[in-house]
C-alpha cells in the first residue's frame, strides 16, 4: 500500500468518476419527481397507462430538449 | 451531506488505501441517495394516497402505497431508459 497514493492521479480519477455518478443521480432524481408529477395525476394503479409511460418518456425527453435551449440561449447572451 | 458523512478514516495505522477510500466514499454515497430516494418516494405517496388520515391505515391505503411505490421505481426506470443516461450509468 502506497501512502502517497492519496494524491494520485488514479484516485481522482475515481473521485471525478464518483462526482459524475453524483450529477446524473441528482438529475434523475429531480427529472423522475418533476415528470411524476406532471403525468401521474391520479392514483397510482397496478401498472401505469399507456397516456401515463409515453408522457413520462416524453417529459424526460422535453426536458433534455429545454435545458439545450437554455444553455444555448445563455451562452448566446455572454 | 448531513452530519452522518464523516470522511474515510485510516483501517491500519498510516497505511492508505485507494481502494478502501473509494470504497467507502461509494457506499456512503450510495447510502444518501437511498435516504433521498425514500423520502422523496414518501412524500409522493402520502400526497397520493392519504388524502384523509383516519385513526389508522384504511386496507385501500396500504395496497395505494404499495402500487404508488411500485411505479416510482418504474417512473426512475423509464426515465433513466429514455435518455442518454442509461449508457451513461452502465458504462460506469
Amino acid at each position: 500500500m502506497d501512502p502517497s497514493s492519496l494524491n494520485s492521479a488514479e484516485l481522482q480519477r475515481l473521485i471525478s468518476q464518483e462526482k459524475e455518478r453524483a450529477v446524473v443521480n441528482e438529475m434523475v432524481a429531480k427529472l423522475t419527481s418533476a415528470c411524476w408529477d406532471k403525468c401521474i395525476t391520479g392514483t397510482p394503479g397496478s401498472k401505469f397507462s399507456s397516456s401515463e409511460s409515453s408522457c413520462l418518456s416524453n417529459c424526460a425527453q422535453r426536458y433534455m430538449d429545454m435545458s439545450i435551449i437554455i444553455m444555448k440561449r445563455f451562452q448566446s447572451t455572454q | 451531506m448531513d452530519s452522518n458523512c464523516h470522511f474515510p478514516h485510516l483501517s491500519s495505522g498510516n497505511k492508505f488505501s485507494t481502494e478502501e477510500f473509494i470504497g467507502q466514499l461509494k457506499r456512503q454515497l450510495a447510502q444518501a441517495y437511498a435516504e433521498k430516494f425514500l423520502e422523496t418516494v414518501r412524500g409522493k405517496c402520502f400526497e397520493k394516497c392519504i388524502t384523509k388520515p383516519g385513526s389508522s391505515l384504511g386496507r385501500g391505503e396500504s395496497s395505494c402505497i404499495w402500487r404508488c411505490v411500485e411505479r416510482y421505481i418504474e417512473a426512475t426506470g423509464i426515465i433513466v431508459l429514455r435518455n442518454s443516461l442509461r449508457e451513461f450509468l452502465m458504462a460506469v
